[in-house]
């Protein structure tokens, strides 16, 4: 009787050692899943930023794409002024100007 | 000991076993937790950096573009204000020259200008035998000028009067009223001389060109800053 109960007392030792290392292993491997989920879950935040950072680009380069486009029509409005107004001033003095040449080349200082 | 004892003992030696074991367990899960956090927080961290320094050389290579792009529409908005005051000025230039037909119709003052500037090249001259070159339609105005001319510049430069020839090559003709000059496209390309002489010494080494249209190059030339002065208020080049 003695023996049996020895035995039984042993058995339940062995049975909670196996049970402990279960759930140790079980503690391990749900650290490994974790661990790989911090690879998954990183990637994902990675995607999301980049998505971000992307839209906030293509939002300034649309907005200075405008300023630009109306900066050069304001440039080619300008240099249109400018000629316009070389062209009434020319008109304006060619026939003195004509005149002084032409005197220039008639008159002989000898 | 009896059996309770034993049975006891067993039972708390259960409790221990599996005690150590969850608290075991626990390190891990904290630890694991931990780990995670610290390894996604550097991978991310990383990665944004990343994502960061590529859109700022990005928006640094478009704005480069911009200013590039930028400068070449000033460039050609420049150069297309500088070719019209270009045009512009050599549009009065082309008006004069049309108008210097109009200087040898009146014989009695285009007279008395072919005799000043036949003296004026016989002065820069300086020669004591010259060969003279002129208009066909003007030959017999010259001839009527020519000894006065002689004698003008002997007094004025106290020489003896020199001999000049006149050229049996004669300069081109005036560009004539029925076609031409007022029609650009046909003769005015052609060469053609508004008037004037053109003097050589006799060994034709050196030649002054005094004819109506070298002289207008020239007082266009020397006055060309005067003019861009009064037209665009700054002297260029």
């Amino acid at each position: 009787m003695e023996a049996n109960r020895g035995q039984n007392g042993i058995q339940q030792l062995l049975a909670a050692e196996q049970e402990a290392q279960h759930i140790v292993n079980s503690a391990r491997n749900a650290k490994m899943a974790r661990l790989k989920q911090a690879k998954e879950e990183a990637e994902k935040e990675i995607a999301e930023y980049r998505a971000q950072v992307e839209y906030e680009f293509k939002k300034k380069v649309a907005e200075s794409s405008g300023y630009s486009g109306a900066n050069v029509k304001r440039l080619e409005t300008e240099t249109d002024a400018k000629i316009n107004h070389l062209k009434n001033e020319a008109a304006r003095i060619s026939h003195d100007v004509v005149q002084m040449l032409l005197k220039n080349v008639t008159t002989v200082r000898n | 000991m009896n059996d309770a004892d034993v049975s006891k003992q067993i039972q708390q030696m259960v409790r221990f076993i599996r005690q150590e074991a969850e608290e075991k367990a626990n390190e891990i899960s904290v630890s694991a937790e931990e780990e995670f956090n610290i390894e996604k927080l550097q991978l991310v961290e990383a990665e944004k950096k990343k994502i960061r320094q590529e859109y700022e050389k990005k928006e640094k290579q478009v704005e480069i573009r911009k200013k590039i792009e930028y400068s070449m529409q000033l460039n050609a908005s420049r150069i297309k204000v500088l070719q019209a005051q270009d045009d512009v000025v050599n549009a009065m230039k082309e008006s004069a020259s049309k108008d210097l037909l109009n200087v040898s119709r009146d014989h009695h003052v285009y007279k008395r200008l072919l005799k000043d500037l036949i003296v004026q090249s016989l002065v820069r001259l300086k020669e004591p035998g010259v060969l003279l070159r002129c208009r066909k339609e003007d030959l017999h105005l010259v001839e009527s000028v020519l000894d006065s001319a002689k004698e003008e510049y002997a007094s004025k430069v106290n020489v003896h009067p020199p001999e000049i020839i006149i050229d049996d090559v004669h300069l081109p003709p005036g560009p004539s009223h029925h076609h031409g000059f007022f029609h650009h496209h046909a003769e005015a390309h052609g060469p053609f001389c508004s008037g004037g002489v053109v003097i050589a010494s006799r060994d034709g080494k050196i030649v002054f060109e005094n004819t109506l249209d070298a002289r207008l190059d020239v007082a266009f030339n020397k006055k060309l800053p005067e003019i861009r002065k009064w037209l665009f208020g700054q002297v260029a080049a």
